[in-house]
This record gives structure tokens, sequence and C-alpha cells, in this order.
């Protein structure tokens, strides 16, 4: 059965088949109009117009000049005196005949033209994604290598110096370098994570695994590795009474919450809880994650997410990591087909992303 | 302390292992290494230790193999060490019979508090079998299993039957986590569907009644993914 369909679904048949259809109607049509209302002049219209629409739904000129022929054929078999018979001594008719044929071929060869751009058009659309979304991952690459440098020299230089003066220094001292190198390490495990859960979104598609996920549990994970790596984190998280369950990689999103909390401490510069709020409404859950602090920059917030937004004039090396940590957050949230915003409000800065309650997909 | 625990890392990284050899050497218990699956097999029968850590990533065999065959003929606590991203690996080592899980990288302490509770877990199940009985508690929950009755900061919480069963569960085995499929099985049998959401939305509704904030719970935790794991008894 299934090789039937595929069969059917091939191109060849589907031409087969448009023409063959396109000759019937045409032709029923044809009697109708000659046996009930008597107007000849109709008929070439309808063979005409059969033949531009086998052009539009089939591949190649083949079935357009088919359509044709067949069409000229049965106008003079059929619907021109003497009846039942191939005849074209008729005055004028040699005329009629190359007429109709040279319209049918020219539309038929225009229509094939029409299809063979719009689908170049595509490819070129095709494309010009593909370098956009090559562009994303270069910039991304780019940040992260700078981003890993920073922290890798740091620990080869307080390890090197250890080994190298080990004799002379004190225990303080001693401890103070492998303090460094632990405190490093920790950001770097930080990143690589970040970075790993991007390997799960697979490239091809760019869609995830989804699976129904209680947003709280996934909030309460994230808060919990959040405070491993900085313990006196101030954060006070809202969620509604009502159970709310959403497909998603919980993963994942749990790692958009954590960038999102993790990115609030470091650059609110602020001692002020930060506060989680999650909502829902019929079609999608909002989670914000609200700070008091300096806000965001206003020539920043275009490009917050775009992983490069260090700025081209400041020094990048003072805030590790500022864009990468977002533009992760965007990729996966763009992968659950939902959308991440940043925004000022009177005391800080807002980001708020939203998820899709139902699978948009509809692929459990 | 009389005779040394001993502990068998199974670990194909030579810094990690050396590593966790140090901690524990430091911590009196006597330390076994293994770096293959075969050589760690042949430690296993020869020498019993008291507690096996594995890591699932080994050169010669599958870690979930070398789990399976272990548990054929032997009770003795096992403890998988395996990267976070792999929940699949996680769930089907739990799964196999393995105790517990430790996601690289980890830290001494939390390595260290693993083995103990792991250690703890095995010795309750070999010489208290009635402990299932005792009451359960820890911070300001008591659960009586005999009564029926949880019991929070000394009020009677009123649970559904499902709820209470699940809370039973877990408590029985606080301190391990337990899996999805496992809790479906034990509470809505073999046969029930395996989709979790009413796992979840009980347990949702378990958290409102327990826990202060539900987003920041403090008795019952979820590893995403895997399981559930409640607080370890205070009694134990």
């Amino acid at each position: 059965m299934t090789k039937f369909i595929s069969y059917c679904s091939s191109p060849f048949f589907r031409n087969v088949f448009v023409t063959l259809f396109m000759l019937f109607a045409a032709t029923a049509s044809s009697f109708f109009f000659f046996h009930s209302v008597d107007s000849i002049q109709n008929i070439s219209i309808l063979y005409i117009l059969s033949t531009v629409l086998t052009a539009r739904f089939t591949v190649g000129y083949l079935p357009g000049i088919v359509v044709s022929l067949a069409g000229v054929m049965s106008v003079n078999y059929l619907f021109t005196y003497p009846y039942n018979q191939i005849n074209f001594t008729l005055s004028g008719y040699p005329v009629t005949f190359f007429g109709m044929l040279l319209i049918s071929l020219i539309t038929s060869a225009s229509t094939s033209h029409m299809k063979k751009q719009g689908e170049l058009l595509s490819k070129q659309e095709k494309i010009l994604m593909e370098v956009e979304k090559e562009k994303v991952r270069a910039n991304l690459l780019r940040a992260v290598s700078h981003d890993l440098r920073t922290p890798l020299t740091s620990m080869l230089g307080a390890s090197s110096t250890y080994l190298e003066n080990e004799p002379f220094l004190s225990d303080s001292e001693k401890r103070m370098f492998v303090f460094q190198i632990y405190e490093d390490c920790n950001w770097l495990l930080n990143m690589v994570e970040n970075l790993l859960t991007i390997t799960r979104i697979s490239g091809e598609t760019a869609k995830v695994t989804k699976n129904l996920e209680l947003v709280e549990e996934v909030i309460s994970e994230a808060f919990f590795r959040l405070k491993k790596r900085i313990p006196d984190a101030n954060i006070s998280v809202k969620v509604p009474e009502e159970p709310i369950l959403v497909p998603m990689d919980a993963l994942l999103i749990e790692q958009v919450i954590l960038n999102l909390l993790e990115n609030a401490i470091s650059h609110s510069h602020s001692s002020k809880a930060i506060e989680c709020v999650v909502r829902k409404d019929t079609s999608f859950m909002y989670c914000d994650i609200i700070d008091y602090g300096s806000g965001i920059p206003e020539n920043q917030l275009d490009t917050i997410f775009d992983g490069c937004s260090h700025g081209q004039n400041e020094s990048s090396d003072a805030k590790k990591g500022f864009g990468i940590g977002l533009s992760i957050c965007k990729t996966i949230i763009t992968a659950h087909q939902g959308t991440i915003t940043a925004r000022n409000h009177k005391e800080g800065a807002i980001f708020t992303f939203q998820l899709p309650m139902e699978d948009i997909d509809d692929e459990f | 302390m009389s005779f040394k625990l001993s502990v068998l890392i199974i670990e194909d990284e030579k810094n990690i292992s050396s590593f966790i050899c140090t901690t524990l050497t430091n911590q009196g218990y006597k330390v076994l290494k293994a770096a293959t699956g075969k050589e760690g097999l042949s430690l296993l029968t020869s020498q019993c230790p008291d507690i096996l850590l594995l890591d699932l990533g080994l050169p010669d065999m599958d870690g979930i193999v070398l789990l399976k065959e272990v548990r054929t003929w032997s009770e003795l606590p096992i403890l998988v060490i395996s990267a976070r991203i792999q929940e699949n690996e996680k769930v089907q080592a739990l799964d196999m019979g393995a105790d517990d899980y430790i996601t690289k990288p980890f830290g001494t302490k939390e390595l260290l508090a693993r083995i103990r509770t792991a250690i703890r877990h095995s010795k309750r199940l070999n010489f208290d079998p009635k402990f299932v009985q005792k009451p359960y508690h820890a911070l300001d929950l008591t659960i009586d299993f005999e009564k029926r009755k949880v019991l929070l900061k000394e009020k009677e919480i009123h649970l559904t039957a499902v709820e209470f069963k699940l809370v039973s569960l877990l408590a029985q085995q606080s301190g391990r986590v337990l899996t999805y499929d496992y809790i479906i099985t034990q509470i809505w049998g073999p046969y029930a569907d395996k989709n979790n959401r009413i796992l979840r939305v009980n347990m949702a509704n378990i958290r409102r009644k327990l826990e202060a904030n539900p987003a920041e719970p403090v008795y019952i935790f979820t590893e995403i993914g895997i399981g559930y794991r409640m607080i370890e008894d205070e009694l134990s």
C-alpha cells in the first residue's frame, strides 16, 4: 500500500494523471456545450484552458504539448464537421489548428518557465537563511573562544607560577593560586555546560524533543544549581496556585532560567532580591525575571541577544561572557517556538520568555 | 574504627580516579582502583568491596552491561558516575539496579555524602527489615506509615489516598532517586500509562500541601528528566 502511495506521488504518475484528467474534463465539458448550447467557439477556449492548467500543475513541457495536440485533434475529430473523422481540408482550418497549437505551446512553455523561476527564488531564500545561520554560529564561536581564553590564561598563569616558584611561595599565596584556579574552573564549567545544552538542539531542523514538564520543578532545579554556584543569591519565586505543565526540553529551559538569573545577579549591581514570576494565559506560559538594578543601556537593548553585545569600544574582558549566555537563551527559546524579550522598567530590567502551552508541531 | 570500609572505583580517567582515591583515603576508606570493566569485575569478586563507584563510559565494556552482570549476584551498593546531559543513561542505570548516581563534574563533599547515604541504605536493608514500619522524620515533617498520618509542624496534613501512597513510597526510600517509571509501576501498577502527567500533577498537589513555596522545595526534590528524591530520614 505504501509502495503504491509513493508511486502515486512520483512526478511521472502525477504528470500522467493530471494530463488525463485535464483532457477528460475538457472533452466532457465540450460535449456538454456542444450538445446543449451548440456553441463551437467555446470548445477551443476550453481546450486551451486545459492546456494552461496542465502546464501549471505538471513538471516539464511534455504534458502541455500532449494536451494541446490532443485538444486540436479532438476539436477536429469530435466537434468539427465532418464529425468523427480527421479533416484538415476545411477552409481556414489550418490557421485555427496552428493558432491553437502555438498558443498551447507558448502558454505551456511560459508557465513552466515561471515555475522554474519560483523554484530558483525559494532556493536562493534557503541559501540566504543558511548564510544567516552560519553567521550566528560564527559569531557565537568567536565570542566563545574569546571568553574561554581569559580564564584559561589565568589558570595557566596561576598553575605555572605555582609549579615554578613553589619553594618561595607562602602558604597563603599557594592557597590563593589554587583558589584562583578553582574559581576559573567553575566559570569554565558553567560555560561548557551552556554550550553543551545547545548540542541538544538538532542542527538540521533546529528542533528539540519536548516532554510535558511542571514549570515549578524546572525553576526550582535551576534555582538549586544557582545556589550551588552563588550561595547568597537572593531570589524570590512566584508560581501560580494551579500547576502548569508545558511541553519543553527541561534541561534546556532550566539553562535559560539559570542564565537569566545569573545574568540578573551579576549585571544589576544591586543587592535587592531578584523576582522570578510565572504566569499563563490560554496559549502561552510566561516567565519574568525582574531585577532592581541599573537596567540595560538603551543602545544595547536591540542587540543584547546577539551574542556579541560587548560593544566595540568597551573592554570586553571586564564582564566575562556577557552575551553568550543570553544568545544561548535566545537559541533555546526559539527552538521551542517561543520568544524572549528584554526591556527596562522603572527600577531595573525585565527579561521575559514565553513558551507555547501546546505543542505547535503536535509531535509527541 | 575497627575496620575500614572498602570502595572500588571503576574509572578509566586516571586523573579522576586518583583525585577520588586521595579524597576517600583521607576520609578513612580503603580504596581499590580499576581502569577497565574486566579488571573491575575480577577485583569485585576477589576483594568484595563495600561499595562500587562505576563510571558508565568504560573502554572495554558498557558500564550498563557491567552493572547488569553485577546485579545478578551481588546486592552491594553501586554509585554510578555519569555526565549531566545524558538523562537516559542515568534512568537506565537506576532501573538496572544502581543505588544512586553522581553527575560529572562533582565536588568531593557531594561524593562523600552520596557514598555515606548509599552505604547506610544497604545496611538498613540488610539488618533492619522492619525499618519501613518506623515513622519517617525530617525537618518539620513526620510520616507515620502505620497510622497513615502525615504531620507538618505537628499539624496533620490531609492527603488523598494516591498522594499518601506517593509520599510513603518516596519516604521509605528517602535519599534515593526514584525514577518516574518505577514510581508509576509501584503506585498505578505495571500496565499503567507511562505518560507521567498524572504523576506530575499529583506531585504538584503534594508540594502545595507540604512545601512553603512549591518552587523552592525542601522535602521532595525533582531530578529533571529522571525522577524524584525525598530528603533523607533524620532517624536513620
